[in-house]
């Protein structure tokens, strides 16, 4: 990282090492110089480049130019990578489980995930059964019409031969819509190779310009999570905490060291320390307390406590309000864990866990996007006097910056950070 | 009979509560009554919701449990099987937003409450809400929205409804991001933040008592 010439750190490398620093200091509730803005952007900053959604999923480039050139012009300290994923990629494989503009949804508008039930109410006892098998050959199909034909495949366990490669796998590779298949496979392959390249180009882009990235957004979710977005949808899930409580939990169960195995797997390959983990159903309305400890939290407390035990920093981002599960959240060990919180009663969240957790976020969406930049600063002030005594303090909105928030309602954000932040 | 129907919905006892529903059937009772039971317990349940006590998942299951007794009374039922209605409501998610869990529990609650209800479903147009109010000349509108991306298309609904001269109208919006700040952006009357809001809201209009 030293300027090749003078061998001095160049003025942006020192930036870049102040701003990891004062991050850093904050999630490890040590005081920094100042209080660190931290931000998702997903749609924000394409909505003041004048991109829409549609060109960010099909051209890239463009989109990264404009995140860029807002994370300089806010001077935020570090950023998430934005979360759209490359259009052409789902569009090749034929993916059924979202919908983005430019594809099936209109110009400017955010994806949407496709809630439903993936695995059948009576499905767990084939998934229990043999769980990669039912992975591949009934759920892949499920996801994306590009995957279908893995549904003609045999038993996988039944390839386990070794005549198989000659044999069964052979035939099956022979087949007609197989075939189509690889193809298939083989272009979305390319379109991923492209995307990910540009991608290390966007880091570098920020990292050249004296802004670190915080990637690690592959991630991993909490077990319940995994079952309840991905198998078994909202309503069939929390049936299933009614009706089949046992078999609900084997598959929790089930899921949960392929989770933790392939977190610190990917956190190695892309050389990051922080596991996002974005959080679904635990919130406070989705289920009791009572259910919260039966069903939701002790598996994402074992994913979370395996990543610290691996040496990684894991990252919640604890969607909606978790104020009824504070007293949860303070079995973890301090500065450990960096989470984000969207809805959350601060006076409280610091008694419970002001020692545990870096309180980052929670800045109002409402605010950001109806509300006046003196109502914005306000905010940022009430968590500044809130958290900031003892250092574990990162400030974003609650939900990341909203596509729809006002421009100066986001500049307030940050003059309020070296208004009243300055340690 | 009916307490036991009343008990084994509210202890979320789906087999139990089908199998009393066929006795009650084959006993005479009118499945307007059975009907009537099955809204009692919905609302203890509700009200279970209200004070914190239940959440999420018991709204899930009782309502589940409540369309599969639906289901078995419809072919005995006269008409739509009820009582006068309080008042007619469209409700529905507005364009751009897919999530249709919460807008189906509010439409449950309000129908429990004695509201005729017409569910537009997910992603609907302003325009679809201004054709409905004066297909069914509803007195009440509901928007329901999950995430932010809610906020701009709610505000483009109540500016199509007023703009449409139906200035009567009652609309209410709830979901996710609402709040007070955002209700008075979109110019809706009322904003609630769960199922039982919007029936108290909707049972305020009609001047009900709630």
């Amino acid at each position: 990282m030293k300027n090749k010439d003078t061998a001095q750190p160049t003025p942006e490398q020192l930036e870049l090492q102040a701003r990891e620093k004062r991050v850093w200091d904050a999630i490890r509730l040590q005081k920094p110089d100042r209080v660190p803005i931290v931000c998702y952007d997903e749609y924000f900053s394409l909505n003041r480049g004048g991109i829409t959604a549609a060109e960010a999923y099909y051209e890239p480039e463009r989109a990264s130019e404009a995140f860029v050139e807002n994370v300089v012009k806010l001077n935020w300290d570090m950023v998430s990578l934005f979360g759209i994923f490359p259009g052409k990629v789902g569009e090749i494989i034929g993916l059924k489980s979202n919908k983005w503009a430019g594809y099936n949804l209109p110009d400017n508008q955010e994806f949407q995930y496709v809630e439903k039930e993936y695995m059948l109410a009576d499905e767990y006892d084939q998934f229990l059964k043999d769980p990669s098998d039912f992975v591949v050959r009934k759920l892949w199909p499920r996801m994306a019409e590009g995957l279908e034909p893995f549904g003609l495949f045999p038993p996988i366990l039944a390839l386990s031969h070794t005549y198989a490669p000659i044999t069964e796998i052979a035939s099956v590779a022979g087949q007609p819509e197989v075939q189509e298949m690889l193809k298939t496979l083989l272009r979305v392959g390319e379109e991923m190779n492209a995307y990910l390249a540009h991608v290390d180009q966007t880091i570098e882009a920020l990292k050249q310009k004296g802004y670190p990235v915080l990637i690690g957004e592959s991630g991993a979710h909490a077990p319940f999570d995994w079952i309840s977005d991905y198998f078994r949808g909202i309503k069939g899930s929390m049936m299933d905490m009614f009706y089949q409580p046992d078999k609900l939990k084997a598959a929790i169960e089930v899921v949960t060291p392929p989770i933790i195995e392939y977190a610190i797997q990917a956190a190695e390959e892309m050389g990051s320390n922080v596991v996002f983990i974005p959080l679904h159903r635990g919130a406070d309305p989705f289920m009791s307390n009572d259910q919260f400890a039966e069903f939701y939290w002790p598996s994402l407390k074992e994913l979370l406590l395996a990543l610290i035990e691996a040496g990684l920093t894991p990252s919640p981002y604890w969607e909606g309000s978790y104020t009824n599960r504070l007293e949860f959240l303070a079995e973890l060990p301090p500065g450990k864990v960096w989470g984000h919180f969207e809805v959350m009663d601060l006076n409280k969240a610091k008694e419970v866990i002001g020692d545990v957790m870096c309180f980052w976020g929670n800045v109002p969406s409402q605010t950001l996007i109806s509300g006046t930049p003196e109502q914005t600063k306000d905010a940022v002030k009430e968590l500044i006097d809130i958290f900031g005594d003892n250092g574990g303090l990162i400030i974003d909105g609650a939900v990341g910056i909203p596509k729809e928030a006002k421009l100066e309602n986001v500049i307030a954000m940050t003059e309020a950070v070296f208004e009243f932040g300055v340690y | 009979m009916s307490k036991e129907l009343i008990d084994a919905i509210t202890n979320f006892d789906k087999d139990g509560a089908l199998a009393i529903t066929n006795q009650l059937l084959s006993g005479d009772v009118k499945p307007e009554e059975i009907l009537d039971h099955s809204r009692t317990a919905m609302q203890i349940i509700g009200d279970k919701f209200e004070i914190g006590e239940y959440f999420l998942p018991e709204l899930i299951i009782s309502g589940d449990i409540l369309s599969n007794i639906t289901d078995q009374l419809k072919p005995f039922l006269q008409g739509d099987g009820t009582k006068e209605k309080l008042g007619k409501v469209v409700f529905g998610t507005v364009a751009g937003d897919i999530h249709d869990i919460a807008k189906d529990i509010v439409i449950s609650m309000l129908d429990v409450n004695g509201f005729e209800v017409i569910d537009l479903g997910v992603d609907v147009s302003a325009q679809r809400f201004v054709e409905a109010v004066q297909e069914h000349q509803a007195e009440i509108v509901g928007l329901s929205g999950f995430l932010t991306l809610a906020i701009e298309p709610m505000r483009d609904t109540v500016a199509a409804i007023k703009g449409a001269g139906l200035t009567n109208v009652k609309v209410m919006i709830g979901g996710g991001p609402i709040n007070e700040l955002v209700c008075e952006d979109t110019g809706a009357d009322a904003w609630g933040a769960n199922a039982m809001d919007a029936v108290a809201i909707a049972k305020g209009w009609v001047g009900a008592t709630a």
